[in-house]
C-alpha cells in the first residue's frame, strides 16, 4: 500500500463522530506533545524517588531501606533509585520535576478501581465517562488527535473524540485488494468501520520494528524502550497526533520487590532507558515535549511479610521534558512517622493528580486555567500547578 | 432472526459449517448440554507438575544454569500441552457453551502464568481440576477449591503469609527476620472473586481475611516445607494468625483452617456476591452494558439456588434479552480464533495457535492482572487489534484453503448477516482467489460478532 499522510480526522470509539466531516480549523494549535505513561499496578514510590532524608524513612522501610550511598540524590532529601540514576541528565538540564505524596481524588486500594479514576480524571468511579485524554482532545482547539501505542485501547484514550492504537505486531502479509474488500465489508458495520478505517491509516506509517512478515516476528512486548521509539515515530509525523497514551504493567510488587538490581529496580532501569530512548528519538521534537508518568496508587510505607508491599495511598509521579518551568521535588511531604501515616500504613496524601495533569495541560497546550478545570470535571477545590510548567 | 445461529455464537463456540441445518431446537440443545454435566479433560497429575517445581526451586538455589534451563523446558512443556489440550477442547467440543462456561469462570477465577513462573506449570492443572468439575456445581465449591489450589496460593501470594501474632512469626521476628502478612490474596477475593469492589467491604476487613487466611499454603514447596512431603495444599497452624477476627461484621473465632472455609462460604453466600457475578455473566451472554432486569434475575437465581450454577446456567438460557437481535458480543480473540477453527471442523487445535493467540494478546491463562482479560468490545476493538485479525485471517485462510475443496460461500453458513450483506456477494466472486475469500469471511465483520 502506498503512503497516506496522517489524517487527524480518523473517528473510533463513539459514534457521535461518525459520518460527521472532518473539523477543520483556522486556527493551528501550538506544536505541543504530551504522552502519558501509565505505570498499571499501582509502583512503589517510595522505591523510586526514595525519601532517604525522612528520618522515619529506614526504620519504616527497615530491611527494604536504601542508603544514601546508593541513590542519586536530587536536592537533600530525595534520591533516585538506582535503576532511575540515568535521569540525572534530566535533573542536570532543567527537565525532571518529581512528585511525591501524590495520589488520585478517591481513596481506594483496588487497581481496578484506582486506574478508573486516573484514566477518567474524575472524582469518583463514574462506569461508563470517556478517558481524561479523550477529553482533553475534545477541548483543545484545532485539529488534534490521540494515539495509544499500546495493547488495546486505554481507558484513558477512550471516548468521543477520534483517537488510534497501534501496537508493533504483524500477523500476516497482506495485499491491496484484500485490504480494499475488507474495508468495503467494515464500512458497512456502524461500531466497526471507525477503528478499522484508523487501523489502516496507522499501518501505513508504522516504524519498521524489524518484523518478519508471515507468523510475525514482533518486537517482545512488554519490553519499553520500543514502545517508546514507536511512539516518538508517530509523534514526530507532520500531522501526528498530540497525545500518546503508553501503559506497562509489572509493578505490583508484593513480594520479593529487591532493593538495587531487584526486581522493581530493573523495571525502573527499564523505564528510565526508555524514556531517554524517547527522547533521542524526537530529536529537535523534543523541544515541544512532554512525558507525564503516573500510576493508580503507591504503596504500604512498611514492607509486608514477604519482602514485598502492599497496596497503598500517595506516591510518587515523574513530569519530563524541556517545558517542565524547572527540575523539582515537588512535594508537601507529609512525613513516615507513624501519627503521619495515612490509616497508620500508608503514605499520606498531600498532592491530588488532578492538580498536576491540569498544570500540565495548560502549560503543554497553552489552555486557560477554566479549560484545563473542564478536562477534570469537578476539579475546582484541586487547583491546578499552573506555575509547573514553562 | 435466526435462533440456532445465535445459540451456536452467543452460547457456543462458534458455528461450524452445516451445523445451522440441525432440527434441534436451539433452547433444548443447550439445555442437553448443561443436563450432561462437564467433560473431563486428561493431563498430568499434580505430583508430576510439582516435581517441575521443587527441581525450579533447587535449580534457583544451586545457580545452576543447565539444569535451569532443563526444569524450564519441563515447565514449558507442561503448559504447551496443557494449552493444547484446552484449545482442542474448545474446538472439537460438542458442548460448547459448557466449554464457553468454563472459559468464563477460569478467567473470573484467573491465576496468570504471567505474574510467576510457577503459574506456568500449574494453570492448566488449575482449570482442568478447580474450574471444569464445579462449572455446573456449586459457586463456594469453585471458589473453595480455587483458594486451595497451588496456582491460586503462588499467584496471590498466600502460600508466603505468615500470621504475625503466630508461633513462626513472633520466632522469626525475635531472630530480627520477621515475615508477616500479605493482603493480595485476602483483597482480591473479595474485591474479584465474590462481592465486587463495591460490595461493602473495608480496609480493615481485608486485613481480617488476610489474617484467617494465614495458613493456607502449600506443602511440599511453600515457606517451612519439610523434605519428602507431599505436594498439595496444606494448612500449617505455626503460621495461622491466633485469636479472633471480625470480617464484615461476623467475629471467625479461634478454628484453624475452619476460619478461612467459613469465611469463604460467608463471602459466596453475600447478596453482593450474587449481584457482582450475576453482572459478569449477564455482560458475557448478553451485551457490554448489561440490561438491569436481566442482571435482577440471574442474581435471584444465585441467591435463591445459594450458588447452584446449573441453575443459573440454565436460567442464562432463558433470558430473552440474550437471544434479543438488539444486543451483539464482540468476539475475544480466544474466542474468533477459536470459531475460525470451529467453522471448517477442525480436529485439534493447530500447534501455532498458541503463538497466534500470543500475538493477538490473549495468550491462555496469562492476563496481566487478577482481574482477568477484559469482556467487552471497549478492551478488544481498538484499531490495531483489527487489523491483527485481517492480517492473521489471511494467513490462516491460506492453510484453510490448502485443506480441501471448500467453497468460500459455505462461511456464510457460520454468520449471522441480512440478505443484502456485501460478503455474499464477495464470496461467491470467482475471479477473487479462493483462500482471499476465505479471509474475508473471518477477517470481515460479521465475524468478529457473536
Amino acid at each position: 500500500m502506498h503512503r497516506r499522510t496522517f489524517v487527524r480526522g480518523m473517528c473510533y470509539g463513539g459514534l457521535a463522530t461518525f459520518a460527521l466531516p472532518v473539523a477543520r480549523f483556522a486556527q493551528v494549535p501550538g506544536d505541543g506533545r504530551m504522552v502519558f505513561v501509565l505505570l498499571r499496578g499501582g509502583f512503589d514510590g517510595l522505591s523510586a524517588l526514595v525519601p532517604v532524608g525522612d528520618p522515619d524513612y529506614a526504620s519504616v522501610r527497615d530491611r527494604m531501606a536504601y542508603g544514601r550511598d546508593d541513590l542519586t540524590m536530587i536536592g537533600d532529601d530525595f534520591g533516585l533509585a538506582p535503576g532511575l540514576s540515568s535521569w540525572k541528565s534530566l535533573w542536570d538540564d532543567d527537565e525532571l520535576v518529581a512528585l511525591h505524596a501524590m495520589a488520585i481524588p478517591f481513596r481506594t486500594r483496588s487497581h481496578f478501581a484506582g486506574q478508573a479514576i486516573l484514566e477518567t480524571g474524575l472524582a469518583r468511579p463514574d462506569g461508563s465517562s470517556d478517558g481524561w485524554l479523550n477529553r482533553l482532545l475534545q477541548i483543545m482547539d484545532g485539529e488534534r488527535s490521540g494515539i495509544a501505542v499500546a495493547a488495546g485501547m486505554p481507558r484513558s484514550l477512550s471516548g468521543t473524540h477520534p483517537v488510534t492504537t497501534w501496537s508493533p505486531a504483524e500477523l500476516g502479509v497482506v495485499d491491496d485488494s484484500y485490504v480494499e474488500r475488507l474495508t468495503m465489508l467494515y464500512r458497512s458495520d456502524p461500531e466497526l468501520h471507525d477503528p478499522f478505517e484508523a487501523a489502516l491509516q496507522m499501518k501505513d506509517i508504522a516504524p519498521d520494528m524489524g518484523n518478519g512478515g508471515m507468523g510475525g516476528r514482533r518486537a517482545r512486548p512488554g519490553r519499553i524502550t520500543p514502545i517508546m521509539q514507536a511512539a516518538a515515530k508517530f509523534l514526530r509525523e507532520p500531522g501526528g497526533p498530540n497525545v500518546a497514551a503508553l501503559e506497562f504493567s509489572g509493578w505490583d510488587t508484593h513480594a520479593n520487590q529487591g532493593l538495587a538490581g531487584g526486581q522493581l529496580d530493573r523495571l525502573l532501569g527499564q523505564l528510565s532507558e526508555g524514556v531517554l530512548a524517547l527522547r533521542r528519538e524526537m530529536q529537535d521534537d523534543w523541544a515541544n515535549t512532554t512525558v507525564v508518568i503516573m500510576t493508580e496508587f503507591g504503596r504500604t510505607a512498611r514492607p509486608n511479610g514477604t519482602q514485598g508491599t502492599d497496596h497503598g495511598t500517595a506516591g510518587a509521579g515523574f513530569i519530563i521534558g524541556p517545558n517542565v518551568a524547572k527540575s523539582a521535588v515537588i512535594s508537601d511531604w507529609p512525613g513516615l512517622s507513624e501519627r503521619s501515616l495515612y490509616e497508620s500504613r500508608d503514605l499520606k496524601p498531600t498532592l491530588d493528580t488532578r492538580s498536576v495533569l491540569k498544570g500540565v495541560v495548560a502549560g503543554v497546550f497553552d489552555l486557560t486555567a477554566g479549560q484545563a478545570d473542564r478536562v477534570f470535571p469537578g476539579s475546582a477545590d484541586a487547583r491546578g500547578l499552573w506555575d509547573l510548567m514553562r | 432472526m435466526d435462533l440456532k445461529i445465535r445459540a451456536l455464537n452467543r452460547f457456543g463456540l462458534g458455528a461450524r459449517i452445516g451445523e445451522r441445518d440441525s432440527d434441534a431446537d436451539p433452547r433444548a440443545w443447550l439445555r442437553r448440554q448443561v443436563e450432561r454435566g462437564s467433560q473431563t479433560i486428561h493431563g498430568p497429575e499434580l505430583e508430576v507438575v510439582a516435581k517441575t517445581l521443587i527441581d525450579l526451586r533447587e535449580a534457583q538455589r544451586s545457580q545452576d544454569r543447565s539444569r535451569l534451563m532443563q526444569v524450564n523446558r519441563a515447565i514449558n512443556d507442561i503448559q504447551r500441552g496443557e494449552v493444547a489440550a484446552m484449545l482442542t477442547q474448545r474446538v472439537t467440543t460438542d458442548a460448547p457453551f459448557v466449554e464457553r462456561l468454563v472459559g468464563f469462570w477460569s478467567n473470573h477465577l484467573c491465576v496468570s502464568a504471567m505474574a510467576k513462573r510457577q503459574v506456568s506449570a500449574l494453570a492448566g492443572h488449575y482449570e482442568r481440576t478447580v474450574i471444569r468439575p464445579h462449572v455446573l456445581g456449586r459457586f463456594s465449591d469453585m471458589v473453595m477449591a480455587s483458594a486451595k489450589h497451588p496456582a491460586m496460593l503462588y499467584y496471590l501470594d498466600n502460600l508466603q503469609s505468615v500470621g504475625p501474632g503466630s508461633q513462626a512469626g513472633t520466632q522469626t521476628a525475635r531472630r530480627g527476620r520477621a515475615r508477616g502478612l500479605n493482603e493480595n490474596y485476602a483483597r482480591e477475593l473479595m474485591e474479584l472473586h465474590t462481592l465486587g469492589v463495591d460490595g461493602g467491604y473495608t480496609q480493615e476487613d481485608v486485613e481480617q481475611l488476610a489474617r484467617i487466611l494465614t495458613g493456607w499454603t502449600v506443602a511440599g514447596v511453600g515457606p517451612g516445607t519439610r523434605t519428602g512431603e507431599q505436594i498439595g495444599f496444606t494448612f500449617r497452624p505455626v503460621t495461622h494468625e491466633p485469636g479472633t477476627k471480625t470480617l464484615l461484621g461476623r467475629q471467625y473465632r479461634r478454628a484453624g483452617v475452619r476460619e478461612g472455609e467459613q469465611a469463604i462460604r460467608d463471602l459466596c453466600a453475600h447478596p453482593a456476591t450474587a449481584a457482582f457475578v450475576a453482572e459478569k455473566l449477564v455482560q458475557h451472554f448478553v451485551a457490554d452494558v448489561p440490561p438491569m432486569g436481566a442482571v435482577a434475575r440471574i442474581a435471584r437465581v444465585f441467591q435463591e439456588t445459594e450458588g447452584d450454577l446449573r441453575e443459573v446456567s440454565m436460567a442464562l438460557i432463558d433470558l430473552d434479552e440474550a437471544w434479543s437481535p438488539e444486543h451483539r458480543k464482540f468476539r475475544t480473540p480466544q474466542d474468533w480464533l477459536v470459531a475460525v477453527f470451529r467453522a471448517v471442523h477442525g480436529r485439534q487445535a493447530p500447534q501455532q495457535m498458541a503463538q497466534f493467540l500470543r500475538q493477538l494478546r490473549h495468550t491462555p491463562w496469562a492476563p496481566s492482572a487478577p482481574k482477568g482479560y477484559g469482556d467487552t468490545k471497549r478492551e478488544w476493538a481498538d484499531p490495531d487489534s483489527l487489523m491483527n485479525r485481517a492480517e492473521l485471517a489471511r494467513t490462516l485462510a491460506g492453510q484453510m484453503a490448502g485443506r480441501g475443496d471448500l467453497d468460500p460461500r459455505r462461511l456464510l453458513d457460520v454468520v449471522d448477516i441480512a440478505d443484502g450483506d456485501p460478503l455474499r456477494t464477495l464470496l461467491a466472486d470467482r475471479s477473487i482467489p479462493v483462500p482471499e475469500r476465505m479471509a474475508l469471511a473471518v477477517g470481515g465483520p460479521a465475524f468478529q460478532w457473536r
